[in-house]
């Protein structure tokens, strides 16, 4: 393997992004929500990054953050070895054709107003300098790919199914020859059989183009098909992130496998051989972190060191990287020490 | 033999559209047994809440209705039952948790007032006997310190407490029948799961027949006894879970089995492309012809697929299939 090709296209170093709550009350007091709080991850080019973990975890955010949409508080954003976050003007432009946006919801992210064909070429008109005619070739080169007829070019976005939309938004996506490709839940409103179609495109278009993608999925089994490797987020903070073989066959963090337990399944014998890790009780308030581990209060392993002190997130061999008090470089599950 | 507690008879429900009607559910004949699990699933627009609404006596107003078919409950016909009646069936015996969890609680009154408003309504109990019983609810949906929680407001509880309040109502008035619309579809797996335990426990306990509406044939598998696979209308298939799973045998069936990336747990290098069905589902207006409504999906499609609708098909095992070759599969 080549330099280049080891080295990671996106690089993301201690990213914190908080928002300023109001709790009502006291005064002049600011609270801070950390929705994501000092996470790190790379991923290399041509493969994909999943992040999974629960509803807000900071997937959205930390997404949103890497493509400049919201202001990381702290950190570095690291396309190609360039931190994006200081840049602006001319550079800023130039980076932002790096990075492109594929979200969840295709009813809403595309202008009613416009016809498909402007939606996919609005981006080369904003961050491109081509010819007229070089954008339309472009266009149909789009259409093609992600597999919409050249007449459906002058449809609105109301005259296309869901799955339709979808490939609007991925061809949007592709119109500046992107590197990184962000998908926010990008099959999550579509029905299991259009999801197919869509994942199928996005995979035979990472193989065309050489696409990186960061893909943010609660579905665990299109997580498990899509990626390369996976970062599991638990409030605010990455608690395990690993290689795909890893993560799947030897899930090391207490969220990780409750997670994977959890996901029914049809496959008869997964279900006899599964068992479920119950993880009862709430998340804290992230207004009001515990000082120990975010996960002790639900953690069915949990010690008194688990609450005292907040574990970092520590390579235990080969990549895997867990944060967790009790999983050291033996890489033993502690739930396996429950019968 | 125990008798069915459900029995839906050739059931035909009619929307209103601009221009005319559509059958929305198009000729649906099951059963469901007393205690029984069983589960709708299919794509979305395919009727399965209207399957489960018209249970319920709640079409909408003034665009669905009951065209022909019988509804029969313990032995009574739904579809002539007075609205007062079924009003008292509402409540009692057949109950239902929506699809949209948020917002079928009110924002505004605690969830122990919802939960007692139900008790003093069917069952008439008192003010104060109401309100324990729902501070017991809750705790039996296991809601950590119910006698506080009582007087918690909706917004006060995470998304999965609120779906457990609603299991709550729903289990309020020990009805015969719980139908439950995408249960878990706007939670967490892990609350999901726990969700799913919650109702396999109370239906272990109280002999509660449970319909439960997915998409996600893996819960289906993890919840279901009998599955109805519905497609446009129609029951494209019916059976036992298991041998379903193992052998489907109406093509939109298989499709929806083997186009979803299902976990696996020894997990290997290979990935496979996910198998497509090509199309979505046809619009409401092409409902009620005479031919198999998934011919332009389906790669088994042959001539009398397009001339008429299917005729059952059934197998010696319980399955059937609504397929022109369904044998061949
Ligand atoms: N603009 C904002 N202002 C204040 N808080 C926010 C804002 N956006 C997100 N949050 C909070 O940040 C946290 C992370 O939210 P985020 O949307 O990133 O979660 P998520 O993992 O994407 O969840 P989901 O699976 O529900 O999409 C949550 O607590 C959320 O309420
Ligand atoms: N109030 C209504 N007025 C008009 N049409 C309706 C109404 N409710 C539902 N429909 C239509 O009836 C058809 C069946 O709807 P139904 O809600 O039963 O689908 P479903 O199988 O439950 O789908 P989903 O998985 O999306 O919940 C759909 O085409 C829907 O658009
Ligand atoms: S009847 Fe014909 S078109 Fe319909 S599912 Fe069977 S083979 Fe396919
Ligand atoms: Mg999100
Ligand atoms: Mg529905």
């Amino acid at each position: 393997m080549s330099e280049t090709e080891n080295k990671p296209l996106l690089d993301v170093e201690n990213l914190t992004v908080r928002f300023e709550v109001s709790r009502g009350g006291s005064w002049g007091k600011r609270s801070y929500l950390y929705a994501v709080d000092d996470v790190s991850f790379t991923v290399k080019r041509g493969e994909t990054l999943a992040v999974v973990g629960e509803s807000g975890s900071g997937k959205t955010t930390t997404a949103l953050a890497v493509a400049r949409l919201v202001p990381a508080y702290e950190g570095a954003v690291k396309v190609g070895g360039t931190d994006i976050l200081g840049l602006e003007g001319e550079a800023l432009r130039k980076a932002r054709q790096r990075v492109q946006f594929i979200f969840q919801d295709p009813y809403s992210s595309l202008n009613p107003r416009q016809r498909a064909e402007a939606i996919v070429r609005e981006p080369l008109d904003s961050l491109s300098t081509k010819s007229e005619a070089e954008k339309q070739e472009i266009v149909d080169r789009l259409f093609a790919a992600v597999g919409l007829r050249k007449e459906q070019q002058r449809l609105f976005p109301h005259q296309f199914s869901g799955g339709q939309r979808q490939r609007i938004g991925i061809a949007r996506a592709l119109a500046t020859q992107p590197e990184l490709i962000i998908c926010d839940e990008p099959v999550s409103a579509l029905d299991v059989a259009v999801q197919a179609q869509i994942l199928n495109l996005l995979r035979r278009l990472q193989a065309e183009f050489g696409l990186t993608y960061l893909f943010i999925s609660h579905d665990l089994g299109v997580v498990q098909h899509m990626c390369d490797s996976i970062a599991v987020m638990y409030m605010g903070k990455v608690v395990e992130h690993a290689d795909r073989l890893s993560l799947f066959n030897n899930p090391l963090h207490p969220y990780t496998a409750a997670l994977l337990s959890a996901v029914p399944s049809v496959d008869r014998a997964r279900r006899e051989a599964t068992r479920r890790i119950l993880i009862p009780g709430d998340p804290p308030d992230p207004v009001n972190m515990p000082k120990g581990c975010r996960f002790a209060s639900r953690c069915p392993v949990a010690e008194a060191r688990c609450r005292e002190s907040a574990p970092d997130l520590r390579d235990v061999g080969g990549g895997h990287r867990v944060a967790c008090h009790l999983v050291d470089e033996r890489a033993v599950s502690p739930l396996a020490a429950l019968t | 033999m125990t008798e069915p507690l459900l029995k839906v008879e050739n059931l035909r429900i009619e929307l209103k559209l601009r221009d005319g009607v559509a059958p929305v559910i198009d000729d649906l004949s099951f059963e469901l047994m007393p205690g029984e699990s069983l589960s709708f699933v299919g794509e979305s627009g395919c009727g399965k809440s209207m399957t489960a609404l018209a249970i319920m006596g709640l079409l909408p107003e003034g665009i669905g209705r009951i065209a022909s078919g019988k509804l029969i409950f313990d032995g009574e016909d739904l579809t002539t039952a007075s609205e007062a009646r079924l009003r008292q069936i509402r409540g009692n015996e057949i109950s239902m948790i929506f699809q949209e969890p948020m917002t079928s609680l009110n924002p505004v009154i605690t969830v122990g007032e919802q939960i007692a408003e139900v008790l003093r309504t069917h069952q008439g109990l008192s003010r104060k006997a109401a309100w324990d019983q729902a501070a017991e609810l809750l705790d039996a949906v296991r809601i950590p310190n119910p006698r506080s929680r009582v007087s918690d407001y909706p917004f006060q509880m995470s998304g999965g407490q609120r779906q457990r309040v609603m299991i709550a109502i729903a289990l309020a008035c020990k009805p015969k029948i719980l139908i439950a619309d995408e249960p878990t579809t706007a939670l967490d797996v892990t609350v999901q799961a726990q969700i799913f335990d919650l109702l396999r426990d109370l239906r272990a306990q109280t002999g509660t027949s449970i319909i439960m509406i997915t998409h996600d044939m893996g819960a289906v598998a993890e919840m279901a006894e009998r599955m109805i696979v519905m497609y446009a209308g129609r029951k494209a298939e019916i059976g036992p879970v298991d041998q379903i799973i193992d052998h489907a045998r109406h093509p939109y069936t298989q499709g929806l089995i083997s186009c979803v990336p299902h976990i696996m747990s020894d997990l290997t290098e290979t990935r496979e492309e996910l198998t497509e069905v090509p199309g979505i589902v046809p619009s409401l207006r092409e409902f009620g012809r005479d031919q198999c409504l998934f011919a332009s999906r389906c790669k088994y499609r042959s001539g009398e697929c397009l001339q008429h609708r299917p005729p059952a098909k059934g197998f010696g095992n319980g399955q059937i299939s609504d397929c022109w070759h369904a044998e061949a599969l």
